[in-house]
């Protein structure tokens, strides 16, 4: 069956299950006896295998087999739920969301066999309730097994040790010291499950002699990649006999060729510049079985696996679109339609000459669809951000355990929705800035308990909307940023000079922390403190058009806030000229728009201000930042709009106002698009382009 | 020349070239870049931009950069005339840009062995051509279009 043409669904439908998995098992940690979501894990974990069956990929099935039958045993209560469990429940998820991964980039899940998680699930099983440290140890011994599959998915450890041998196989063949011999193995034709096979006939040869080389390779004879026969080379003290009859007791083994062999004759072909696939398998007698190297064959296929990572993309960027937005669209189009026709009879009316009166009517209804088709469209576009933060409770859980302090996040806020192109872009920024709060925020648990705060440390994510912006913030109950320490380092860095630090306010002293490569973790830790964070993240937002800030009370904690524009597209912007030239500002970033008088204008620290209602502004003059022509003539009173970014306020002098105007964003095209002052250009009603201030560069 | 030989055998194959003309001299554009030949229209100066990029143009709805190939190869700056336009490349690597001529005067078919290597004359300053080819008596710098784009800041 041609199940490709479901590949996007099950891709879709998968990483549904697996975050719908994720959340119930963090619920189930919490409360283990639920039933109810012990139910839910079950059903999703049922559908995995379900649809993993029918894509074909058994690995994938197999493992969640596994999983299904570990809720099976709590469903009915014979298993009690414990860390342990959660610990190796989830790195069934890892491993599942890792076939996905490869299904993504190949549509074919892979070699990863998990053979040591699915032997820790049945472990954990045969475990049951009475050997609750098993699982335990079997977790720790974990982490050791993971990595191994990688590069040679070897499943049985016999083998595996074998294959480790192998780089000095022909010493290794000298050194055994025993008569070695070689065997040649036939499988019958019908045979179906070839790699078993192969399996006991290994199995058997075992209890007599050790087998030293495999050809073709242990991987592959398990993959099955191999015809009808297969050759190996053992050294053994004991009579040949009774080994060849255990071999051929193997049902569906037709024939065992087998002979002496000396390690002499594999020196010469190993001599030999790469003698690797030489020896033909089918070569029967007993034909010595060249030691092809088994890691070798492996690591290729290996390669050529990631090759075709690279080179098979199979999904494209989709978005579920609620059923509802798309028929608004469609209403709105259909308006759009009898809008045009309505304005073309007007312009086709009999009387020649248009009516006035009767096109402002039809121009301003064509205004209003417009406008609500723009929302729609923009409606389409905005995803919640859920997606994105729903993997961090499960992250900080990780952490929890890693960095051995109890800590909770708390999320609120995740339906707001955004702009589709910074939702995909948010979640490392706000992973950081997480990790951030866990690794360097929340204090060891008895520092907590001496500074009389409750041993669990609380992160907080925090996602709503203000205006046309999406505010997040992420903060911690924690120790808060010590600005002393700040100081020192960014002093020690040769950043500022011992007097210039002492005028700095707090605030310019937290400033330091996302300057590049200014990392304050003492230690470096695998989570933080490589000092590429903050600097990354800072970017990172602001190549998204939003900012970020840090507020922090020292014993108390800190809070950062992202900020993020709603959309990236289309923005309310006040045009205003200079000179002959038109700019964009754009509207949420606007304060107030102010008439002053040139004889009210401060000098502090020889710089412009203002001061305006007890705030001081510095005046930004946009001509001479922009290199404008020189005014002939100084007029008395001068237009200032008074901009916000984040705390920071600014008064940008233009020439002239000209209003409020909804404007596309266009990129100035890669050779300008380095530019620090304009950010972008729209085009005007007129055709005329203008460009647009990038308010957060010039404040 | 054993080179130029060895392609005369190799490929006949003619290439199209629009010959434009920038001060005195006459130059040609590969026409496989060439996505479009417009008039002058306004342009749009970009603040804080590199020199010889003029600005922006609404190129149906599009902005496309516009730089002028005077200031870029050192020239007095543009006098745009009647006669003036700009050709609108399109490169794979960063899409539309427009560059400023004086005048577009044909298109020509030039096969490789009417094209000779540049003379190494000018060397150390960044040359902008790879070749000059023939056309009856005159003489046609054939632009080496990555040259002009690259190096923004050179």
């Amino acid at each position: 069956m041609d199940v490709s043409q479901y590949l996007d669904i099950f891709i879709d439908e998968t990483s549904g299950h697996i975050q719908s998995l994720s959340d119930n098992i963090m619920a189930l940690e919490k409360d283990p006896e639920n039933k109810d979501t012990i139910n839910e894990i079950f059903r999703a974990a049922h559908s995995l295998k379900g649809m993993a069956g029918t894509m074909g990929f058994k690995r994938m099935q197999h493992l969640t087999h596994d999983m299904e039958n570990v809720f099976q045993e709590v469903r009915n209560d014979n298993v009690k739920v414990n860390s342990a469990l959660i610990d190796i429940l989830f790195q069934c998820l890892d491993a599942i969301e890792g076939y996905l991964e490869t299904v993504k980039g190949t549509s074919n899940e892979g070699t990863e066999e998990n053979e040591g998680l699915i032997n820790l699930l049945n472990n954990f099983l045969a475990g049951g309730d009475d050997a609750k440290d098993a699982p335990a140890a079997a977790a720790e011994s974990e982490p050791k097994e993971e990595p191994a599959p990688q590069e040679a998915a070897s499943t049985d450890s016999a083998l595996f040790k074998t294959l480790n041998l192998e780089a000095e196989v022909v010493d290794k063949l000298k050194a055994a010291n025993k008569p070695l011999i070689g065997m040649t193995i036939h499988i019958n034709k019908e045979c179906l499950l070839k790699a078993a096979r192969a399996f006991l006939v290994f199995k058997a040869v075992e209890d007599y002699a050790e087998i030293l080389v495999y050809d073709p390779s242990s991987q592959d004879i398990e993959d099955e990649k191999f015809e009808f026969d297969f050759s190996i080379i053992v050294a053994t003290d004991a009579d040949v006999a009774p080994m060849i009859e255990s071999v051929k007791a193997v049902s569906e083994i037709e024939s065992v060729d087998y002979d002496k062999v000396t390690a002499d004759m594999y020196e010469k072909t190993e001599a030999a510049p790469a003698p690797e696939p030489a020896a033909e398998p089918q070569a029967a007698a007993p034909a010595a079985p060249k030691p092809a190297a088994p890691a070798a064959p492996a690591a290729k296929t290996s390669g050529q696996q990631a090759a075709a990572n690279v080179n098979k993309p199979v999904t494209s960027r989709t978005i579920r679109v609620d059923i509802e937005k798309l028929d608004a669209l469609m209403n709105q189009v259909s308006e759009l339609i009898i809008a045009k026709n309505s304005l073309a009879s007007v312009s086709n009316g009999d009387t020649g000459s248009l009516n006035g009166q009767q096109l402002h009517e039809q121009i301003e209804y064509l205004e209003r669809i417009t406008t609500n088709l723009h929302e729609s469209v923009m409606k389409v576009r905005m995803v919640p951000i859920e997606t994105v933060v729903n993997k961090f409770p499960r992250m900080i859980r990780d952490l929890s355990r890693k960095l051995s302090k109890p800590m909770e996040l708390y999320m609120s806020g995740e339906d707001t929705e955004l702009d589709r192109t910074v939702v995909d872009q948010i979640g490392d920024p706000l992973q950081h800035l997480l990790r951030n709060s866990a690794d360097h925020g929340i204090e060891m648990p008895d520092d907590r308990r001496a500074a009389g705060k409750p041993e669990q440390g609380n992160i907080f994510l925090k996602a709503f909307q203000e205006g046309n912006n999406v505010i997040i913030e992420v903060g911690d109950d924690g120790a808060g940023i010590d600005t002393e320490k700040v100081k020192a380092k960014a002093i020690e860095r040769g950043i500022v000079s011992a007097e210039e630090a002492e005028t700095l306010t707090q605030k310019e002293i937290i400033n330091f922390l996302f300057m590049p490569s200014f990392s304050m973790a003492k230690q470096i830790t695998d989570i933080s403190g490589r000092g590429v964070g903050l600097d990354v993240v800072k970017s990172n937002i602001e190549a998204l058009g939003g900012d970020v800030e840090v507020k922090s009370t020292l014993g108390e904690g800190s809070t950062f806030t992202v900020r993020l524009p709603l959309t990236l597209a289309i923005i309310q912007a006040l045009m205003v000229e200079v000179r002959d030239e038109k700019y964009a500002i754009a509207l949420a970033s606007i304060l107030t728009i102010e008439n002053i008088p040139v004889s009210s204008i401060k000098y502090v620290e020889a710089k412009e201000v203002i001061h305006l209602r007890d705030m001081v502004i510095p005046i930004i003059r946009l001509d001479k930042l922009l290199d404008s022509e020189p005014k002939e003539d100084d007029d008395e009173n001068m237009t200032v709009v008074i901009v916000k970014k984040g705390d920071t306020y600014g008064g940008i002098v233009v020439d002239n106002l000209i209003g409020q105007q909804e404007i596309v964003i266009k990129s100035l095209g890669k050779c300008l698009d380095n530019n620090k002052i304009i950010n972008g250009a729209t085009i005007l009603g007129d055709g005329e382009v203008a460009m647009i201030l990038d308010v957060n560069a010039i404040v | 020349m054993s080179d130029i030989a060895m392609l005369d055998v190799a490929e006949k194959e003619k290439v199209q070239y629009i010959v434009v003309k920038i001060g005195g001299e006459q130059y040609g554009i590969g026409i496989s870049n060439i996505d479009n030949i417009v008039r002058m229209c306004p342009i749009a100066r970009v603040a804080k931009a590199p020199f010889h990029y003029r600005g922006v143009i609404n190129l149906r709805g599009e902005v496309v950069p516009v730089m002028s190939l005077r200031r870029r190869m050192g020239l007095e700056d543009d006098v745009f005339t009647d006669a003036s336009r700009i050709i609108i490349l399109k490169l794979e690597s960063i899409g539309l840009i427009g560059v400023i001529v004086d005048e577009v005067k044909e298109v020509l078919s030039l096969s490789d062995d009417d094209i000779e290597p540049p003379t190494q004359a000018n060397k150390g300053k960044t040359s902008f051509i790879n070749g000059v080819g023939t056309n009856g008596d005159e003489l046609i710098s054939i632009f080496e279009i990555s040259s002009i784009i690259g190096d923004v800041d050179a």
